[in-house]
């Protein structure tokens, strides 16, 4: 098994060149996924995430690169690797003529053959998602949170040392991604590595331990959330709602020390301070000094939203 | 793995309202309206006595032969015809009504006939006339060259010699109405197609997110494949033989006496279907909707083709476009059922169960050669 810096590298991928006709989709992707991370790859819609998830399982032909998974060459007759891998699909991939408690027994049973051992570890998944009052019904019947909930069930039952999970919250109320997030973590806890795949940043930023940015195939940059907001100028962004400010007076706080930017846009007034400064105090001056009216002002550190667009020119979410 | 998958597979098939409906209750349904709409088919073929008057009056009395004819030929159990005699007036009314095809009346020594309308009944009435006039003016022109034994023409005047001797294929009544069983059993053979294509449907991964899962697993694709396509054949010929019960002990349709045969017809057609759906699903590169199209397209031209909308259909192909009909597999297995059912030799029976395994091996060995890759392009 290949290590780096003294730790187990569970996923390498290198070069990974994956083209649809003139479309690149991967363009040279290169990541490696530690043991006992929660690695994130962040990035909008149709910047290749899934691609390079389905490319990693041996699913899609790619037409560069490698991919070794522990230690070894991932390829479709890889079994003693697939053994030890779950996958959680975008798309809910279950049978509907069969309950939860079926489904969750037969995606297993791909895995186990033991029948006592399978149905400890289907009783485990059920109550780990919190399915176990839904054990007997059929997925139509389950609401769109329960169903992803199900769905993450068939493809961790089997306790794999590798969990991918391809976007695995979207379309979900706020307490089942809530719970989903959590479970995650818990997993994780227990000692599965994890990747996780979204275009929501904050669920990115709130459970991954490092992050891949990546847009039109390629990685744009790579580290934990510290690590990747480091990599930016923006240090802090204050927003003060206000119903009037003059040209004048937002020329003169562009003036003041360490502010990047100001913009007054949609009764709000934007200023960015660079990396190291404390501006809100010096803004708050200056508004009582120039006696401008406000409702709420509030400081934020950069999010990864910032780190995409000072990046890429554009917002995570186009 | 294999039970494990095959059982599994077998609850999903089970409880798959959808497909048991059309795969059994449709082929039922459809077999209840044949039987009601059929059996009045075969009930118009018993020939029905025409019902004729006859106006009697002196000039009949007086023509002592056709009064004999027309006797004859309203007596007995298979009657011609159903004979009134009458007034000419109460005759015209009678035709008038439509209580009688036709009426005779004797007009200067000669029988002629009154009809309403043109149909198959008058024509025979007419036909019996003409017989008989034909009859009577060449005995009396033979009579009137004064032949040796008059007796010996007279015994021998209604004896019609036949010059082709007709040999029977078979000890079998032909009988029309079973084309449409048979097409019907082959019909529902194929909707065995779905099954067939649902298999495929799961176990390629570029169709649906349920394949990818299942690719994803450490089972091998092939494998997982055979397992739930046994689970199909499994319950696609538990289906085929509850029509087959249906029709034979519930409708009281006979398909002879081979009853083996019949089965191992069943089931041959069974797999040809089964084989047709997967090698129609993994041949379409297209979405669901489309391939079921095409197989309810295939399915349904292939059953027309046969002769289960328009029974001369059939011939006219055997006929016309031969090739056709050998290369249809709906139409193969229709055959091989009457063919099991009509003919007391077993050749052409097995040419086409032998056609029919053909076209199995041809569509699992396309099918394996299109679902064997193991990646795919796109997703």
């Amino acid at each position: 098994m290949y290590t780096e810096g003294g730790r187990e590298m569970i996923v390498r991928v290198k070069n990974l060149v994956k083209r649809y006709g003139e479309l690149l989709a991967l363009d040279h992707l290169s990541f490696t996924v530690n043991d006992g991370e929660v690695f994130g790859l962040l990035g909008p819609n149709g910047s290749g995430k899934t691609t390079a998830i389905n490319c990693i399982l041996s699913l899609l032909e790619y037409d560069k690169g490698e991919v070794e998974i522990f230690g070894r060459p991932m390829r479709p007759d890889a079994y003693d690797i697939k053994r030890e891998i779950g996958i959680v699909m975008q798309n809910v991939a279950v049978y509907n003529e069969l309950t939860v408690y079926e489904n969750i027994d037969y995606f297993c049973g791909l895995y186990v053959e033991d029948k006592k051992l399978r149905k400890r570890l289907v009783e485990e998944a059920i109550n780990f998602v919190g399915l176990k009052d839904f054990k007997g019904y059929y997925p139509k019947k389950l609401s769109g949170g329960l169903l992803r909930r199900l769905n993450i069930a068939c493809g961790i039952a089997h306790k794999p040392k590798l969990i991918i999970l391809d976007e695995p919250t979207v379309a979900v109320d706020p307490q089942s991604r809530y719970k989903i997030l959590e479970g995650i973590l818990e997993l994780n806890r227990l000692g599965a590595t994890v990747i996780y795949t979204s275009h929501y940043m904050e669920e990115v930023e709130q459970i991954c331990s490092r992050i891949m940015i990546i847009d039109k195939g390629r990685a744009i940059a790579t580290g934990t959330k510290d690590e990747l907001k480091a990599m930016i100028t923006l240090g802090e962004k204050i927003t003060v709602e206000s119903q009037h400010i003059t040209p004048g007076q937002l020329n003169r706080l562009r003036a003041l020390p360490h502010v990047m930017e100001a913009e007054y846009k949609n009764k709000q007034l934007v200023i960015k301070s660079g990396k190291g400064a404390n501006n809100l105090e010096a803004v708050l001056d200056f508004i009582k000094k120039e006696k401008i009216q406000y409702g709420k002002i509030y400081s934020e550190l950069p999010t990864l939203n910032d780190v995409f667009l000072e990046i890429t020119g554009k917002q995570l979410r186009d | 793995m294999f039970t494990h998958i095959f059982c599994n597979r077998l609850k999903c098939l089970l409880r798959d309202k959808e497909n048991i409906f059309w795969t059994m209750v449709f082929p039922v349904l459809l077999a209840i309206f044949f039987y009601l709409a059929l059996s009045n088919i075969q009930q118009g073929e018993v020939f029905q006595s025409i019902k004729i008057a006859v106006v009697d009056n002196a000039e009949y009395q007086k023509a002592e032969h056709l009064k004999t004819a027309l006797n004859e030929a309203a007596t007995g159990k298979s009657k011609l015809f159903d004979l009134t005699h009458a007034a000419r007036e109460e005759a015209e009314q009678l035709l008038e009504q439509d209580k009688v095809a036709a009426y005779l009346f004797v007009e200067g020594g000669r029988p002629k006939l009154a009809v309403k309308k043109s149909g198959i009944r008058q024509s025979i009435v007419k036909s019996f006339l003409d017989s008989y006039q034909q009859t009577a003016a060449s005995v009396n022109s033979i009579l009137k060259n004064k032949p040796r034994d008059p007796q010996q023409l007279l015994n021998s005047i209604g004896d019609r010699r036949q010059y082709v001797v007709e040999v029977s294929g078979t000890a079998a009544e032909p009988d029309s109405v079973l084309i449409y069983f048979y097409s019907l059993i082959a019909m529902a053979c194929f909707y065995g197609g779905f099954l067939g294509m649902r298999e495929i449907t799961d176990i390629e991964a570029n169709i649906s997110p349920l394949a990818a899962r299942i690719n994803v697993s450490p089972v091998h694709k092939l494998k997982a494949f055979l397992s739930s396509m046994s689970a199909s054949v499994l319950i696609h010929l538990a289906e085929m033989f509850i029509l087959l019960l249906f029709l034979r002990y519930v409708l009281r349709v006979d398909f002879g006496s081979k009853s083996v045969y019949v089965v191992i017809t069943t089931i041959t057609g069974s797999l040809t279907g089964l084989s047709f759906g997967a090698f129609i699903s993994a041949l379409v590169k297209k979405s669901e909707g489309i391939k079921i199209a095409i197989l309810v397209g295939g399915t349904m031209t292939g059953s027309f083709l046969s002769g289960m909308m328009y029974l001369e259909m059939k011939y006219i192909v055997s006929q016309h476009v031969p090739l056709l009909a050998y290369i249809n597999p709906v139409n193969l297995l229709t055959d091989a059922f009457y063919s099991l059912y009509y003919y007391d030799t077993m050749s052409r029976y097995l040419l086409n169960i032998g056609i029919l395994g053909f076209f199995i091996v041809f569509f699992c060995a396309c099918t394996y050669f299109i679902i064997r890759r193991r990646k795919y392009a796109s997703l």
